[in-house]
């Protein structure tokens, strides 16, 4: 089959061990790549007894069999690892060119293990695979890291941390093409625990379709579809990710002052529609993207770089009650820099201001305190004060004062921008997310808010289970192949079954995809149960679903998740306790965890 | 229990499919699946006058008292539903698209709108054309790589998330059909607007 190069690259920083070593092709099969070879491998690499940032973890960066063909946004990666900040599986993903370049350079994937005595850099070249110094970089932010190491577009290509990764920092980022983040569940503290600063990639190799006239067909197709879609030509390109804002916030689900309300009164502040007016330079594209969402910004201080994405906006916005534009904007060039998780950083910001404002910590932090916000990301990524505990995630340092509810997460990762009493498909998704509270493994604001297929009443719970494992099943295909899901707005997954045809020469249809999705998605559940996680872990901060929202479109409701998961369960063939059957593994080709699901 | 939101959107559905000439008055059905089971029009039901008790709820899998009064096509629901990530199902006999199904192995939209939506919609032939276990098998195999698929000479299955996606589908369906039907009896010359249009015969 092509698509894949069939070789993975095995680095091994407590000896200096490089291997290369065959990929299973039954595995790539079954898993394709990205964030469904990545639980593969990670499954057999890292057990119950592995400590996430002991040098028994591993990174294993992945690619796709469609990455670096020129398909449409096929530059994007995934890493994998056990979580430092949630202890439950690890995946993220992310754009720009760096993802490409390593498929370029002839591997599918990159596994890091042990742990390096001093500070290194991985460079994969034409020339070959070398580990070298890294000293001079250590304690460097990620700007002058990317620049120090030579990023160069489309040729050479470095991924870093920064100092909170460096520091072990629990929402740290690992960083790519200076301002590309794979950010959630601190996969930056891995990679700082194994004293590894960056890894640069330098390719040669083309990813050539086996069909080369259907292949251009369907990049015509799909060109047309993503012109077609208002969302994706015009939405994204003029207003950035940021374009929902206002539409969240009008619907009464954008969570503000870490969940208390479900309404910013100054959203429209923060909104996509303000950074175009206010601080846009101009829009950018990853390799391959006819989407262009990226924002390039700037602020009245002249300070200029990525972001915010919607998301970060909230993030620094609405959940600590900040409207400053130019404020929340640099605190996202901050993250960047310091190698943060901005979604984590803000929400675990907006926790520590309501535990202050309950006298709870010994702090004069309060909601709308933007110009505390800079201060609290550096203290972060150094851990100094309170940044020590804000270090530690929400969850840890709420727990410390005595409050573990006042965290809003899932699993310890914390929420994103949606308040799933407003949502109530967003509630169950986030309660049964294999990483923690997220919106990038099954997103519902298609279906509950925007339309896509169809709009369905986003209050309603009966029927949701079914559309949000099929949303679950679709975002984990689109992570293993690997797409951005921005396709996804206008191009559907038979599309993306076709493109695979074409690509691998062997026959994919969209229903075999969704059963890959289903594939990965139950494989990452059943990792979390050999961690010890239970049906008791399925659930949402007990704010959402005891505290009715007091005001707004969305006003008297929680999420009624109860029902909601019992459907679930049902619908994906797993028993009462959430466990998969065993027929049900065996229909997924995953007999291999029978014992661990029964044990 | 069909809970009112789920069956005031069978309603409308029906009402919209009968009103506008997509099956006749008690022809067809549909269904959603919610958990592990699936709430499915009964048997003899007219389209256009649904109550609440025209549903039946059974299992997903296995059997139950509900086969005793469900749709005569249960068989082939339960087959699309495991074989598919399908969460609504309607079969309707749009005119049109049978009439184009007696001659055609495929239909081919020749309208923009009806190429960017559905491409193609591949013809399938089955000897026992109701509720017979090939049906199940042949209909569902289809529905695989389609979202809409005519059986010859009986009629079409949509898949969706929702009801109004799979209707939409139907809906879509009989105006291509409807287009194409027209173009022929007017026998001009086609003028191809669409680049690539011959590579829709192989998707």
């Amino acid at each position: 089959m092509q698509g894949w190069t069939g070789k993975i690259l095995d680095i091994n920083l407590s000896n200096g061990g490089i291997e290369i070593v065959p990929l299973d092709m039954e595995m790539a099969r079954l898993f394709l790549g990205g964030r469904g070879l990545g639980a593969r491998l990670l499954w057999d690499l890292v057990g119950p007894e592995v400590e996430p940032l002991s040098p028994e973890n591993v990174l294993i960066f992945t690619t796709g069999p469609i990455t670096a063909t020129g398909s449409q946004t096929s530059n994007r990666f995934n890493v994998s690892s056990k979580s430092p900040l949630t202890d439950t599986i690890l995946h993220a993903n992310s754009g720009g060119w760096w993802g490409m370049q390593l498929k370029r350079t002839g591997y599918d994937a990159l596994i890091v293990r042990g742990k390096a005595k001093k500070p290194v850099v991985i460079e994969i070249t034409p020339e070959g695979v070398a580990l070298k110094d890294a000293d001079h970089l250590w304690g460097k932010g990620v700007f002058e890291t990317t620049e120090a190491l030579g990023q160069s577009r489309n040729k050479r290509n470095v991924l870093c941390i920064g100092p909170a990764g460096e520091n072990l920092v629990r929402i740290a980022a690992i960083m790519n093409d200076k301002e590309r983040a794979l950010a959630r569940g601190g996969p930056g503290a891995v990679m700082g625990s194994k004293n590894l600063k960056a890894i640069v990639v330098e390719g040669q190799e083309k990813n050539k379709p086996a069909d080369q006239d259907q292949f251009k067909f369907l990049l015509y197709e799909t060109g047309k579809l993503l012109k077609a879609s208002p969302l994706t030509s015009q939405a994204l390109p003029e207003f950035g990710t940021a374009v929902v804002m206002n539409v969240i916030n009008e619907i009464g689900a954008l969570p503000t002052r870490n969940f208390q309300q479900s309404q910013f009164e100054d959203a429209d502040k923060i909104s996509g529609e303000a950074i175009t007016d206010n601080i846009l330079v101009k829009n950018q594209a990853c390799w391959a993207c006819p989407i262009t969402c990226t924002r390039i910004t700037k602020t009245k201080s002249d300070k200029e770089g990525e972001g915010p994405e919607f998301e970060s906006a909230w993030a620094f916005g609405a959940q600590c009650g900040i409207d400053d534009l130019d404020t929340i904007t640099e605190a996202n060039y901050l993250c960047n820099d310091m190698g943060l998780d901005t979604i984590s950083m803000g929400n675990t910001i907006g926790c520590a201001m309501e535990l202050a404002e309950k006298g709870l910590i010994d702090d004069d932090l309060s909601f709308g305190q933007a110009d505390k916000l800079l201060d609290l990301i550096r203290d972060t990524a150094y851990r100094r004060g309170i940044g020590g505990d804000m270090a530690e995630g929400s969850y840890r340092m709420a727990k410390k004062y005595g409050a573990p509810g006042l965290s809003m997460s899932v699993k310890k990762l914390e929420m994103p921008a949606y308040d799933p009493r407003g949502m109530q498909g967003q509630g169950l998704v986030f309660a049964t997310g294999n990483r923690g509270a997220c919106h990038e493994t099954g997103n519902m604001l298609g279906p509950e808010v925007l339309a896509l297929p169809r709009l369905i009443d986003r209050f309603a719970t009966q029927g949701k289970a079914g559309i949000v494992s099929v949303h679950q099943d679709s975002a984990a295909v689109i992570d293993s192949l690997v797409y951005c899901k921005f396709t996804n707005l206008a191009v559907a997954e038979e599309f993306f079954a076709r493109t695979l045809t074409a690509v691998t020469g062997e026959l994919f249809t969209a229903d075999d995809l969704m059963m890959v999705g289903e594939r990965v998605w139950t494989l990452e559940r059943l990792y979390n149960r050999r961690e010890g996680f239970t049906k008791e872990d399925d659930t949402l901060p007990d704010r959402l679903l005891n505290e009715p929202v007091s005001g707004g479109p969305s006003e008297g409701f929680t999420v009624k998740l109860a029902p909601m998961l019992e459907e679930y369960y049902a619908f994906r063939g797993w028993d009462k306790n959430g466990v998969p059957k065993p027929e049900k593994l065996k229909e997924l080709s995953l007999e291999f965890t029978i014992e661990v699901a029964y044990d | 229990m069909i809970d009112q939101r789920l069956y005031e959107e069978f309603r409308d559905i029906g009402r919209d499919i009968f009103v506008t000439g997509l099956t006749s008055s008690h022809g067809g059905n549909m269904s959603v699946r919610v958990g592990d089971k699936i709430i499915i029009k009964r048997r003899g039901a007219q389209f256009g006058r649904l109550k609440p008790s025209d549903f039946v709820e059974t299992k997903f899998q296995g059997k139950d008292s509900g086969i005793t009064r469900a749709s005569t096509e249960l068989i082939v629901h339960r087959a699309i539903y495991e074989k598919t990530s399908a969460l609504a199902i309607i079969h309707a006999h749009p005119r049109t698209a049978i009439t184009l199904s007696l001659s055609r192995d495929e239909i081919i939209p020749i309208d923009n709108e009806g190429s960017y939506l559905l491409r193609k919609i591949p013809v399938v032939t089955v000897e026992l054309a109701s509720g017979s276990k090939e049906m199940a098998e042949v209909v569902s195999e289809a529905l695989r790589g389609y979202k809409i698929i005519m059986q010859r000479g009986h009629g079409c299955f949509s898949i969706g998330q929702t009801l109004e996606e799979a209707y939409h589908w139907v809906s879509a369906l009989e105006e291509v059909s409807d287009i194409i039907l027209e173009h022929k009896l007017m026998g001009e010359e086609m003028i191809e607007y669409r680049k690539h249009s011959e590579s829709y015969a192989k998707w």
